[in-house]
């Protein structure tokens, strides 16, 4: 493999509340190569959206900014980018599945036009292939064509979210951003949209980052793994370093959360303690007062230690 | 053993006028839960899991059926003999942010209970207890003066667990209790819930749609598909055999972190149906892959096994 498809370099973004500032991403870098989708977890507040909102350079201008950092995509750097080609490039190169489909479609729009928005924005299409390629989507998500002229509250929460997809698919993305596309959805309904998402990465190579707080979701869809905690990567690898050796004390703390994982015992072994405050960091490791190893070194600066190749874990204990 | 059930709930419905016509929310569910034990109640949104915890607990009637605790019924009781039955039902809520009064200091809110209770006869005692209960649930006495909106969802949960234990409820119903928390924060207050019960003894209803919490916690499961009760087992049993093809579509779904053993997930096809003026018969034969005629008919749930109840006609025919 030659060069890295997507490369985040220490992105650091703030928001200002107030008289406190915010601090929501903390210097995270990562990097990704064609096909593969990185999952990123973590709890509410830690981060992850604020990362990809960065990315499509869609956090709201007044209140937050990105500090600094680089975001390279595909060799160019989406921070030097004007406003007008970012326009270009969102929903065309970069498209984002948000969380909430009850949200984030128009209801007083029927759902084949709002795909058809996307697709007249970005090809010079006439309104009749226009329709025919919406029309198109629609199929490729499931939904049957004739639905095109129905009205958002017409679906099911599902149904939504197929239609919220088929609009960030309309224009084949190279980079496809999932902010808990599944959050919403009951499991049956999950499965049946992360079927489709693993479907149409095949189908189309779409590299893929998906945000989430369940861990099963990323298990069933990830190539990569990175742990968020306060803004940070704490931890980062393929999926088997991650799920079979998870290193860093927070991570292993999340998976000793979870129910399914505690089979035989009674007791969960929860992590002690809150998320600490944004506005007002712990310096050194965010996770140390919450950490059941944490000395003396943890109020120090942390050196992300590199285990095996690719497998990182910030965490002075290891 | 006892002989009378804590918990007998009778051929339950309640239904709820609709502009489209009566949303069939709960349709004749019959249940028994034992003093101490928790059934846990899963199903997909809607399908009437919620209604049924409060049902029970009379936060709202009936349309039909009966409760009864400890064999007597309380579904048309009133006043008196309905405070003395509250007293013994409680409810912890999904939504911990509006399930507290935002008005209404921590200490106060706790207290709202044991006031009207009638069992304390000044605020020296009544404060004693208050404390007492925030020292159990794990709420530090510094919060005493706090309101809701000072706390976090965590806190502000065991806050919602103080209010359901003050009276020493035989029967708490938690409708979705950790679903709002995160990971991390959803283990603590699991554990708090189990440690309670350890102590104090009484029966839960856990409703959620989390089917590892409930596997986790429960000892009974009873699955539910709109309005209707399909299935309910033992946890372990459940968890090995399931009989009802709804119950094995939704256990098979659930996104496995296990990353050496991807999920075996039976597919589902076709609408759901809708639980307003529904047809007879089996409410998951549109989607299920083995409908056939005999399932337009109406299925009961019936014993199977030992305390394994399941309605599908053809649960027989469909295993292996």
């Amino acid at each position: 493999m030659s060069e890295n498809f997507l490369e985040v370099k220490d992105l650091e973004a703030y928001y200002t509340q107030g008289k406190d500032i915010v601090q929501a991403v903390n210097g995270v870098s990562f990097s990704m190569k064609k096909g593969q989708t990185l999952g990123l977890v973590g709890e509410t507040g830690a981060g992850k959206t604020t990362i990809a909102k960065a990315i499509l350079r869609i956090l709201p201008d007044i209140a937050a900014h990105v500090k600094s950092g680089k975001i390279v995509l595909e060799g160019e750097d989406l921070m030097t980018k004007s406003e007008d080609e970012m326009y270009e490039i969102r929903g065309s190169k970069i498209a984002m599945i948000f969380q909430d489909p009850m949200t984030a479609l128009n209801p007083l729009m029927t759902v084949g036009d709002q795909i058809l928005e996307v697709l007249l924005l970005h090809n010079d299409y006439d309104k009749k292939t226009g329709m025919e390629k919406a029309g198109d989507m629609l199929e490729l998500v499931g939904i049957p064509r004739e639905r095109y002229v129905e009205y958002p509250h017409q679906f099911s929460g599902g149904m939504k979210q197929r239609v919220v997809i088929a609009m960030a698919l309309a224009c084949d993305p190279e980079l496809l951003l999932a902010d808990e596309p599944t959050t919403a959805l009951d499991v049956t309904i999950q499965a049946q949209v992360l079927d489709l998402i693993r479907e149409l990465r095949e189908k189309l190579e779409t590299s893929m980052i998906l945000i989430t707080h369940d861990l099963g979701v990323i298990a069933q869809t990830c190539n990569l793994v990175a742990v968020i905690y306060a803004g940070k990567i704490v931890e980062m690898g393929t999926l088997e370093d991650i799920f079979d050796h998870p290193t860093h004390p927070y991570t292993k703390g999340l998976f000793g959360s979870l129910p399914s994982m505690a089979q035989g015992e009674k007791r969960l072994h929860s992590i002690p303690g809150l998320p600490p405050d944004p506005t007002h960091l712990p310096e050194g490791c965010a996770f140390a007062p919450r950490c059941p190893h944490a000395t003396e070194a943890c109020k120090g600066a942390i050196v992300n230690k590199e285990l095996t190749p690719g497998h990182f874990c910030l965490c002075c204990g290891v | 053993m006892e002989n009378t059930p804590l918990i007998e709930v009778k051929n339950l419905k309640k239904y709820f006028k609709v502009p489209a016509g009566l949303n069939h929310a709960v349709d004749d569910v019959s249940f028994t839960i034992r003093a101490g034990e928790t059934l846990g109640v899963v199903g997909e949104s809607g399908c009437g899991k919620s209604t049924l915890g409060r049902t029970i607990i009379r936060l709202q009637e009936a349309t039909d059926g009966q409760v009864l605790l400890h064999g007597q019924d309380i579904t048309h009781v009133g006043g008196h003999k309905l405070k003395e039955a509250r007293e013994k039902l409680q409810i912890v809520f999904q939504d911990p942010y509006s399930s507290l009064n935002p008005r209404l200091r921590i200490e106060s809110t706790i207290m709202e209970p044991l006031k009207h209770s009638g069992r304390f006869h000044n605020k020296a005692e009544l404060k004693e207890e208050a404390n007492r209960l925030m020292n159990l649930v794990g709420i530090d006495e510094r919060l005493r003066q706090s309101y809701p909106h000072e706390l976090d969802g965590g806190r502000r949960q065991r806050v919602g667990i103080a209010r359901a234990l003050a009276l020493n409820p035989e029967f708490v119903v938690c409708d979705e209790p950790v679903s709002a928390l995160d990971v991390s924060i959803q283990a603590q207050v699991l554990n708090l819930l189990m440690d309670l019960q350890d102590q104090m003894g009484m029966a839960y209803m856990f409703v959620t749609h989390d089917l590892s919490v409930v596997q986790h916690i429960s000892d009974h499961i009873l699955v539910m598909y709109l309005g209707q009760a399909v299935e309910k087992a033992p946890t372990e049993e459940l968890f090995k055999h399931q009989l009802h093809p709804y119950t094995k579509a939704l256990l098979s779904a659930i996104p496995s972190v296990d990353i050496h053993h991807p999920n075996q997930r039976i597919r589902l096809q076709g609408e759901i149906t809708s639980p307003i003026n529904p047809k007879p018969g089996c409410r998951f034969a549109a989607r299920c892959p083995y409908a056939t005629e005999a399932c337009q008919q109406p299925q009961t749930l019936e014993e199977v096994a030992p305390e394994h109840f399941v309605a599908c006609c053809r649960w027989n025919e469909i295993q292996g």
